[in-house]
Order: structure tokens, then sequence, then C-alpha cells
């Protein structure tokens, strides 16, 4: 019963803000004590999709969290292994948990001056490279965990039955390292799709991220588009949940996942 | 019996090895011949894992020399050494199942599909694993685990294999048959093996030559009666304890 009700709340907590974000973004009227709108339209997605010009948005957003996430999780993977074997890695930490524990506004005016003098401030590249710091930092705290003394014995046994360095990358660790890469490629690609601060500061309002355009729709009071972009933000976090939940079989064919 | 072989398959000459600032494993030099297993005995922190881990090349060595069928090999990567190093638990791949697992060395090789369903058909057999070729390495039990690295290793026929306490993790039932089966098939095969333990009664039973490590040094014995008439190995107190026990 406990776990039951447990369930039904964990499922209210999850889909009832968006159904509700749902219902905002089709509601013409909703006079209280209404339970439901009383009129409805679809205008608010027809801006959203076509007049507002959020087409190019999302695109761009989908591609500057893209690149984050994948160079991101790619570098976090090949330099964690350094970091988590080195001497004061201790040191190395707490410098790396430095973009968490400061402003991101102070981090993003930080980098916007550094950005402004290496000409990539008001710019995609800057807004991924200022990203790409905050998401390479967390890659490496998370994937540090990996290399512990079990990962290091399989690397060293597949070497003594013939494997070179990059067949041990390709063959043993990668493979193993997989599912931990899966979720810092979502982590990474989700710090960098819900973040404000910094496209707002080193963008310079040039680059515009669907983060920073629904903050324009709040500010201009119109509800029905900033819950149809809302709508649109929790789009990437709601599917990885459903794939989580249906994960598929992996098929091992010649030694490599397909 | 010493050394059921002849030839020396491995030399080991004057082996200095330091881990940070301590010595590890200091003026080590044995020889085993072809075919035979040589047990090496010793506590926890002797130096047993360094040893093998320096044969196999994955520690770096400060001096001596390492010869693997007349070849140094001293200065080459592990994957050229043609040594396989058997670590204290069954590291299967857990991304492979069994059958995979068994032939990951010989896909490393790039050998033809044919050859490798045959080989590791045969392990399976010989292993007494067949059956669970489909299972992923959760699925197996600790006995299972064990042979099918045991499997992975006879697979790609090294020149050498190096036992790190393999057994050391089973039930003594279990952990008795392992031993049993490693001799039988030692013998079949013709396998080279150094074997280290802390187990007096296992190194008696897989072991053809017999040394001792205490503090990094290596004591080598002329013979199996030689290795049970030295004091320090323990074999005098084991059979006066078990002899009291039983004598009323």
């Amino acid at each position: 019963m406990i776990r039951r009700v447990g369930s039904v709340l964990r499922w209210l907590v999850v889909w009832l803000p968006i159904g509700l974000l749902g219902l905002w973004s089709v509601t013409r009227r909703w006079p209280w004590p209404a339970l439901l709108p009383t009129q409805w339209q679809l205008s608010a997605w027809s801006d959203v999709l076509g007049t507002a010009g959020l087409g190019p948005t999302v695109l761009r957003s989908v591609a500057i969290s893209t690149t984050v996430a994948l160079g991101a999780s790619i570098a976090g993977f090949l330099t964690s292994r350094s970091a988590a074997r080195h001497a004061r890695r201790e040191g190395l930490y707490v410098f790396l948990h430095l973009p968490f524990v400061i402003s991101p506004v102070v981090l993003g005016v930080s980098l916007d001056y550094l950005f402004l003098r290496l000409g990539v401030a008001e710019r995609a590249a800057g807004v991924i490279l200022g990203q790409g710091i905050v998401a390479y930092a967390y890659a490496v705290i998370l994937l540090s965990g990996f290399w512990n003394e079990r990962i290091r014995a399989f690397a060293d046994g597949a070497a003594t039955l013939g494997a070179t360095g990059l067949q041990v990358w390709t063959r043993v660790l990668w493979p193993i390292a997989r599912p931990l890469l899966a979720v810092c490629l979502l982590q990474t690609f989700l710090i960098s799709w819900f973040d404000y601060a910094l496209v707002l500061l080193i963008g310079g309002g040039r680059v515009v991220t669907l983060t920073t355009a629904l903050y324009q729709y709040f500010a201009s009071g119109d509800v029905r588009l900033a819950a149809a972009c809302a709508l649109l933000l929790v789009a990437p976090p709601l599917l990885a949940l459903a794939l989580h939940r249906y994960p598929r079989s992996t098929t091992l064919i010649d030694g490599w996942p397909h | 019996m010493h050394g059921v072989g002849n030839a020396t398959a491995l030399r080991i000459s004057d082996l200095d090895v330091s881990l940070g600032s301590r010595r590890v494993l200091q003026d080590v030099s044995f020889t085993v011949d072809a075919r035979s297993t040589f047990a090496v005995i010793g506590g926890s922190g002797c130096g047993k894992t360094t040893l093998l881990r320096a044969i196999a090349g994955l520690t770096p060595i400060e001096r001596g020399r390492i010869e693997v069928d007349g070849r140094p090999v001293e200065g080459l990567a592990p994957n050229r050494r043609d040594v396989v190093y058997l670590n204290q638990e069954p590291l299967l791949f857990p991304h492979l199942n069994l059958f995979e697992n068994l032939a990951f060395g010989l896909r490393l090789r790039r050998r033809p599909r044919e050859e490798i369903a045959v080989r590791v058909d045969a392990l399976l057999s010989a292993l007494d694993l067949r059956g669970l070729e489909a299972r992923q390495p959760q699925a197996l039990s600790g006995g299972q685990k064990q042979r099918a690295a045991f499997g992975r290793a006879l697979a790609v026929e090294p020149a050498m294999m190096l036992l790190d306490e393999p057994f050391g993790s089973l039930d003594p039932t279990t952990r008795e048959s392992m031993q049993d089966l490693f001799k039988q098939v030692s013998r079949e095969r013709g396998i080279t093996a150094v074997f280290v333990t802390h187990d007096l009664k296992e190194s008696l039973r897989v072991g053809d030559q017999f040394a001792a490590l205490r503090d990094g040094r290596c004591c080598v014995y002329a013979d199996r009666a030689a290795f049970c008439r030295d004091p320090a190995t323990g074999v005098a107190r084991e059979t006066a304890f078990w002899s009291a026990s039983v004598e009323p």
C-alpha cells in the first residue's frame, strides 16, 4: 500500500507540473474557479514553432548542448584516469569543484572578459567554451570514480592477454564505462541545456538559447508562450527518462556491443 | 620429483623491484623448467604479487634480467611478452559473455572465426563449462568464473602463466577441485607456470619446483623434500600439528 502511494506521489511530482504546463500552453481562458480551461487555442505552439522563430533557437540549443556534452564527456573520460591516479588529486578535485562553488554570474563575468580578449565573446563558440569548462569539471569528477583498482586489473589482464594500449581502451575500458558514460553525456547535456547565466553573460544577448528565450517570455508576461517553451525545455530529460525505463538489451558480436 | 620438463622456460636473474621508496624484491634469481609449475610460497606483503607483475611487465623493474624461452623480455610491453597474468580475482570482462571472454585473446590475434569456435568449444569441454557459454559473468559461480579466467588464459597458449593466488577466494572443496583441474590441464597441455600462494598445502599440491619469498628475497629449494625439511616453510610445524591432533 505504502509502495503504491509512493509510486502515485512520484508520478504526480513528475507529471503534474508537466501536465499543467501542457494545459497552459493550449489555454485561451482559464477563469477561477474552473477546474479546466474554458476556452482553448493552439496559437502558442504555432507562435513558438513558427512566428516567434523558436525553431532555429531549438536547433541552436541542441547543437550547443550536444557539442558541450560530447566534448566534455570524451575529454573527461580520457583525462579522468590521470586525475584519479595523480599524487595530488585532492587539490585537483578542489580546483575542479570551483565552477560549482563560485557564483555563475561571477564565473560568467570572469570568462566574458577572457573570451572578449580571445575574440569568442557573443558567439556560440564562446558559450560552448564557457559551458564546456563547467561540464568538463563535472565529467572529470563523475568519471574519476570509474578508475578504481578493479578497472586497472581489467586493463592489466587484457594487456597480458595481448591487447595493445589502444585495444585496452576500445575493447575493455570503453565498453565497461559505457553505462557511466551515458549518464555523463546526459548530465553534461543538461548542464548546458538548462544554463542561463553563461549564455546571457558570454552570449551577450546575441546567442539565444531556449532558456534565455523562456525568460524573455516570462518577463513579457506571456504565460502561454512561456509554458510551450518550458515544455520544449523539459523534453530532453523526459526523453532520457523514457529511454531509461525501457532499456534495450545489448547484443555482443565479436566482442563488440551492437 | 624436481621438474617435469627439462629446458629452462623462465630465467630470472638479480631482480630488484621497488615500489616508491620501498624495496620490495631484492636479488631475486631462479629458473623455471619448461612444462613445470614453480610454486612460490610467502606471507602477505612479502612481494609475491610484485614478482608476478614484474615478470608480466605490469610493474617496472629496477635492475635484473627476465628471460622467457631464452628471450630477454624486460624491455617489452606486457602484450609482447607472451606471458599471461591471472589475478587473485577471476576478473572476467563484465560486458562479454562467457564465450566471448574465452575468445578475447584469440579475437585480439585476429584468428579465423572457425578456429575460435573450435578452440573455445574444446576449452568449454575441458573446463566443464559447456552449456554456460551464453551466460554473463555475473551469472556464474565463483568456481565457474575461476575456470573461465583460467580458460581465457589457456586459449592464447602463452609461453608462461603467472597465477597470483587464483583460488584464494574459493571455498575449500571448490578450491581442491580447482587445484586438481589445474594440475590435470597443465600436464595435458604442457603449461609452464609460476604459482604464488600463501597456502602451504596448495603449493605442495600444484608445485613441481618450490621457492619461498621472505622480505623480498627468494629462497629456491633443490626439490620437494628440501622444501618440506626447511623449518621456515612451516611444513614440519603443520605435520606435527596434524599428528598431534590425530593421535590421542
